[in-house]
This record gives structure tokens, C-alpha cells and sequence, in this order.
């Protein structure tokens, strides 16, 4: 073996030696954030996904097959949580995405007055706590709270309206109550967006006579559809999750369970009645397909059709 | 087609005055451009025609129409921005149509409209690309295509060029001059390139600060500037400047050596010691010239075609010459640089012309 074949030999070897002690560190660095994402995220969703082929009460758990699967299509709650949710969804989540579209619009605007108070104002809702807001909102709509007692001032309504207490109006309480808490928090993915498109855009085309509302149509909306679509997979993914409101606000799913979602129900599935572990671990499997569904449907939707 | 008048016209930004007081007269079918150093208010000047930004007093005339309140889409202008400002989600065609849907023209007459502008402008193969699968070049000419389907009486153009390479920038000042022929509209366009201002202008605007300079045509300006600064902008290499003081019937220049131009018919106008500036253009030193400047040669530039000879007299200012044939000139040659007498340009110390 000559001299020189023998230094390269040697180098090669020391390149991958330094090849593995660089991967070694790395795995290293990232090991104490895999184990915790493991312990806390990868384990909890695989036991569930055991879990949900479980049945029985409590502890006393045996292997049930698919029988979980076979109850959820025999669940008239389930369904009433799914239909409450679906109707949370489709009413809530587009009124709240225009809001915070137009308001973010409007506050884009560099000549409006007083534009730092209402970004501020319109973002406070979203630092509040959930469970403060809650009470205020279930105080406010209390039957002798300040929004009938306004109403009724104003001579809008002649007799209070029962707003925890009647099926429809708890509902319109709850959407109120979510739209008022994330608006906010849409309008500053909508500001920031806003802020990265040419204001020279927007002056060729009122030189050219695009009125106002045809800008925000055609020109704002294509130009924001991507954060678009990211904020209403977010609202999608938080209101099925909607939780807190419904807990505090109409006492988990008063009146007659016409509030009742399904992360409420899940709720009452492990921890309350007779815990039905298993089961309840089927009814989340069924929020995480929902949630799989729905956003591929709306990157389907989203999707540039040229591209 | 219109012309445009500005009578008195200010701006301020707060408390900022930005422009300061601004006539201009230009004429139907004009093509105006105005230069100056950046921040001197060309860009607000411009957008204050359109209607962009507010004007704080005085007042503007379109055709007849006094404009200062009208809406900049009321006023018959377009305007092509530095950014190109295209719509970036739409086609080429509908970024040309798009404002066309809203002025009630109806569908086919926006596509004859559109078709046209890309025939004009050799846009037809790219109508269905997006601005961001075009160059440079295609995406300005897309930024003139609106502009042109709207037929407007004035088309505006920002430093139209400024983003696009050397060789693209006479491309398209070529194409901008064939296009002012054939739309035969008035065109008021901003530039700090004053090769574009020489070459694209019937009128040149010079602006400092808010104010105006001096307007002419290029050559006007260029043989008979009003002031040292307008002297100075245009032309490159820039005019030298010689500081000298009056001395008799001579400009006697303290900077080089004490040498000595004649002041001809200024001298009666003059008084001994008055301090005076010489101005001189690079090119207007020629062999067989009726005066001349000793210096010595510091640096050379063989162009090929030209020389530029940078230099001094014994450690003085640095006085710039140009010459066809100085290709045996080396750094440090004695030089005699001849000029005609009736060439020089003499300002008074604020800087104005002295005639
Ligand atoms: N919206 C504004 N608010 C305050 N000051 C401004 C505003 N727009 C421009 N100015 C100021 O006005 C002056 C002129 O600006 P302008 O943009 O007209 O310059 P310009 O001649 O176009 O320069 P450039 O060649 O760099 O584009 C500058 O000093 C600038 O800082
Ligand atoms: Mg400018």
C-alpha cells in the first residue's frame, strides 16, 4: 500500500467518524424535546387510539372490538353534539373571518383616526381569560342582565328575552360569545398580510376608477386567501374543540343539551355519570377525522387552479 | 388631448414643506420630464397630479378643468409606478382589463381594448402568464399596457425604468419614445437619470428642493443653464467648476496656479474681487481653442473613443477634460488644454448665471 493511498484511506475514515459524532450531537440536542413530545403527545394519541376499542365502565376495561364504533351510530346525543357543533361552524366561522377581514380592512387604512386604539380594542378580547369572559358574558345575558336591560331601554324588545334559557337564543349567546373573544385574533393575521401587499396596488387601481368595495373584493381577498385559509382551518379546528363557553356560559350544553358540543360530550363521557373511558376515546377519534376532512376540503377549495 | 397647468402649487407633510411653489405650463402632447436629486419632490409633484397625494395650495389645471379636488380616477390620467403595481393574482390580460369592467366598457370592447395595448407593447404570447413568471422588462411594458387601454389624456410615469438593467433601460427608453409617437398623448415622467431626461424630453423640468430650477428643452438647458446647478446636474462627465476672483478684465483662479481666464464683456459688470465661478464642460476643451489651462495629468481613462483626462496644477481642484485623440496620454504628461473662450459659462457667488 502506497503512502498516499494510505492518508486518503485514513481520511475518509475520519470524515465519516466526524459524519456519525455529528449526527450523535444532533440527536443529542433534539432528544430532550422528542421525549417530552413523546410522553405527552405521541403516547396519549396511540393509548387513545387502544382506548377506543375498549369497553366498560371505570377502570374495568376489557376489548370491545368495534362495538364502540357500532354505539357511536346509535348515539342520539352524539348527534345532537354533532349538530350543535356543525351549526357553531357553519354560522359562526364565516361571520367571524368577514368581521376581522373587513375590520382589518378598515384599520389597514392609513388616514382612519384613532387606529391604534381600535387595533388594540378589537385585539383585547383574545388576552382575556376564557373562564372571566365567560362569567361576564353569562351575567350580561342573564335575564336581568345589561343586554335585556339595554334592549328593553331601548325599546327594541317589550319583555325580556330568556337568553339562557331558550334553545335558539343560548345559541346566538354562545356565537356572540366566540366571535367577540377571536375576531380579534384573525383581524392581526389579516393586518399583518395586509401590510406585506404594495400600497402602489391599491393607488393604480383608484387612479383607474376600481371603486372601493371592487378593491376589496378582487384585489384584498385573492391577495389574503392564503392566510385565509389558514385562519379558518385554526377557527375550524377551535370550534370543534369549543369547550370553556359552553362549560361556563350555559353550564355545559343548557338548555336541553342545545349547546352541547362534542368536546363538552367527551367531557361528560370520561369524567362524569360513569366514566366510559373508551367510548369517549371513540368520540375524539371522530372530532380528529371531522378536522381532517374539513381542512382538506377547504385546501381543496383554496387551491390556486392554475398552479 | 390636454395640456397641464400648475399654478403656485405647494405641498406639505406637516409641517414639512415639500414643494415649494411650483408654475409649469405644459403643453398638449408634451413629453415633460422631471429631474432632479432624490428627495427634491419629483415623486409628489408627480402623485399630486394624479391625485394621490393632496395639494395644500395653488392650484391645477387639466385641460381647463381646475383638478385640485377631483378624483384622481375623474382627472384622464394614468399612471405607471416604479413597482410596476400589477395585480399579482391576475393574468396579464385581466390585469390590462381589469379597470376597464368598472368604467362600463363592455366585454368585448375590453378584449379589442386589450389586444390592442399587447400589440402595441409585443405582449400577445405572454397575455395568460402571471406577472411573476415574466421579466423585468415584460412586467413594465404589462404596468403600460393598463395605463394605454385606458386612453388616458396624460399618462404618468415614476422612474418607470429604475429597476431594470443597463442594457434593458435603452431597450425601453427606445420603446417609450416610439410609444409617445404613436399614442401621441401628453407624458409627464420622473427620472433622476438625466441620459433618459436628454434623450425622452421635449421639456425638461429641473427640480431642487421643492422648487424649480429651470425649464427648457435638453439642449436649452444643456448650452445655456440659468444656474450652477442646473449646469452641474446635466452633462457627464459633470462641467468643471473653477473658483476664481475678479481680477481687472481677467477671472484670476487662485486653484490653479493663479492662471487666468478673460471675462470678456462681464468684466464692466464686475468689480475686483468679486468671487466668480468658471464653468467649463469636459468636451469643450479642443486643440486650436482660443484660451487654455496648464495641468499636469493625474489619471487617464482610454474609453476606446473618448479620453478623460483627470488634472490638476500643482496640487489644485481637479479640472476634467475629454479628448478624441488623447491616446498617447499617460498619468503625469504636461498638458495644455485649449478651449473656445466663447464656451465658458460664468456663475456669480449664489450660484446664478452671469450674462
Ligand atoms: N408621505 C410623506 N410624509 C412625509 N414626508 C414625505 C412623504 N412623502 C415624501 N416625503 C418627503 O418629501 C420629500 C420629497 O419626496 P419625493 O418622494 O417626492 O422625492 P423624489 O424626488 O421622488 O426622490 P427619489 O428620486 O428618491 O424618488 C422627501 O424629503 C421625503 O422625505
Ligand atoms: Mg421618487
Amino acid at each position: 500500500m502506497t503512502i498516499a493511498e494510505n492518508s486518503s484511506k485514513g481520511g475518509l475514515l475520519a470524515r465519516s467518524r466526524i459524519a456519525r459524532r455529528e449526527q450523535i450531537n444532533g440527536w443529542m440536542f433534539i432528544m430532550p424535546a422528542l421525549v417530552l413530545v413523546g410522553i405527552f403527545m405521541i403516547y396519549p394519541i396511540l393509548w387513545s387510539l387502544w382506548m377506543s376499542f375498549q369497553v366498560g365502565r371505570g377502570m374495568n376495561l376489557s376489548f370491545g372490538g368495534l362495538s364502540n364504533i357500532i354505539r357511536l351510530t346509535q348515539d342520539p346525543i352524539l348527534l345532537r353534539a354533532l349538530f350543535n357543533t356543525g351549526i357553531f361552524l357553519v354560522v359562526q366561522v364565516p361571520i367571524m373571518l368577514t368581521l376581522a377581514l373587513i375590520f382589518a380592512s378598515a384599520l389597514n387604512n392609513p388616514k382612519l383616526i384613532g387606529r391604534g386604539f381600535f387595533r388594540t380594542a378589537i385585539f383585547l378580547p383574545c388576552v382575556t381569560s376564557l373562564v372571566a369572559y365567560s362569567v361576564l358574558f353569562k351575567s350580561m345575558f342573564a335575564e336581568d342582565g345589561v343586554i335585556n336591560a339595554f334592549l328593553m331601554w331601548a325599546h327594541i324588545i317589550a319583555d325580556p328575552i330568556p337568553w339562557l334559557l331558550d334553545p335558539f337564543w343560548a345559541r346566538i349567546v354562545i356565537i356572540s360569545a366566540i366571535t367577540w373573544r377571536w375576531t380579534g385574533y384573525n383581524m392581526i393575521f389579516y393586518l399583518a398580510a395586509l401590510q406585506n401587499i404594495d400600497r402602489s396596488i391599491y393607488e393604480a387601481a383608484r387612479i383607474d376608477g376600481v371603486p372601493a368595495w371592487a378593491q376589496f373584493l378582487y384585489i384584498t381577498v385573492p391577495l389574503l386567501k392564503p392566510v385565509i385559509l389558514f385562519t379558518s382551518v385554526i377557527s375550524t379546528i377551535g370550534t370543534l374543540q369549543l369547550f370553556d363557553e359552553i362549560m361556563n356560559i350555559t353550564n355545559g350544553g343548557n338548555p336541553a343539551d342545545s349547546t352541547l358540543t362534542l368536546s363538552v360530550y367527551i367531557y361528560n363521557l370520561t369524567f362524569r355519570f360513569m366514566p366510559s373511558f373508551g367510548y369517549a376515546a371513540t368520540v375524539s377519534y371522530v372530532i380528529v377525522i371531522i378536522v381532517a376532512i374539513l381542512s382538506y376540503v377547504q385546501f381543496l377549495v383554496a387551491r390556486d387552479r392554475r398552479a | 388631448m390636454s395640456g397641464l397647468q400648475l399654478k403656485a402649487v405647494r405641498k406639505s407633510f406637516g409641517s414639512v414643506e415639500v414643494i415649494k411653489g411650483v408654475d409649469l405650463d405644459i403643453k398638449p402632447r408634451e413629453f415633460v420630464v422631471f429631474v432632479g436629486p432624490s428627495g427634491c419632490g419629483k415623486s409628489t409633484l408627480l402623485r399630486m397630479i394624479a391625485g394621490l397625494e393632496q395639494i395644500t395650495a395653488g392650484e391645477l389645471y387639466i385641460g381647463d378643468e381646475l383638478m385640485n379636488d377631483v378624483d384622481p380616477s375623474k382627472r384622464g390620467i394614468a399612471m405607471v409606478f416604479q413597482s410596476y403595481a400589477l395585480y399579482p393574482h391576475m393574468t396579464v390580460r385581466e390585469n390590462m382589463g381589469f379597470a376597464l369592467r368598472f368604467a362600463g366598457v363592455s366585454k368585448p370592447e375590453i378584449e379589442k381594448q386589450v389586444l390592442e395595448a399587447a400589440r402595441i407593447l409585443e405582449l400577445e404570447p405572454l397575455l395568460e402568464r402571471r406577472p411573476k413568471e415574466l421579466s423585468g422588462g415584460q412586467r413594465q411594458r404589462v404596468a403600460i399596457g393598463r395605463a394605454i387601454v385606458r386612453h388616458p389624456e396624460v399618462f404618468l410615469f415614476d422612474e418607470p425604468l429604475s429597476n431594470l438593467d443597463a442594457e434593458l433601460r435603452v431597450h425601453m427608453r427606445i420603446e417609450l419614445a416610439r410609444l409617445h409617437k404613436e399614442l401621441r398623448a401628453t407624458i409627464i415622467y420622473v427620472t433622476h437619470d438625466q441620459v433618459e431626461a436628454m434623450t425622452l424630453a421635449d421639456k425638461i423640468v429641473v427640480l431642487r428642493d421643492g422648487i424649480v430650477e429651470q425649464v427648457g428643452t435638453p439642449l436649452e438647458l444643456y448650452d445655456d443653464p440659468d444656474n450652477r446647478f442646473v449646469a452641474g446636474f446635466l452633462g457627464s462627465p459633470k462641467m468643471n467648476f473653477l473658483e476664481g476672483v475678479v481680477d481687472g478684465e481677467n477671472l484670476k483662479l487662485p486653484t490653479f496656479g493663479a492662471q487666468t481666464i478673460a471675462l470678456g464683456d462681464l468684466a464692466k459688470k464686475l468689480k475686483n474681487g468679486d468671487k466668480v465661478t468658471a464653468g467649463i464642460r469636459p468636451e469643450h476643451f479642443k486643440r486650436g481653442g482660443s484660451a487654455a489651462i496648464n495641468v499636469t495629468t493625474e489619471l487617464v481613462e482610454h474609453l476606446g473613443g473618448e479620453t478623460y483626462a483627470y488634472a490638476r496644477h500643482d496640487g489644485g481642484d481637479v479640472l476634467t477634460v475629454a479628448m478624441d485623440d488623447g491616446r498617447e496620454l499617460v498619468a503625469g504628461d504636461q498638458v495644455r488644454a485649449e478651449y473656445d473662450l466663447k464656451r465658458v459659462l460664468f456663475f456669480d457667488e449664489a450660484g446664478q448665471r452671469l450674462r
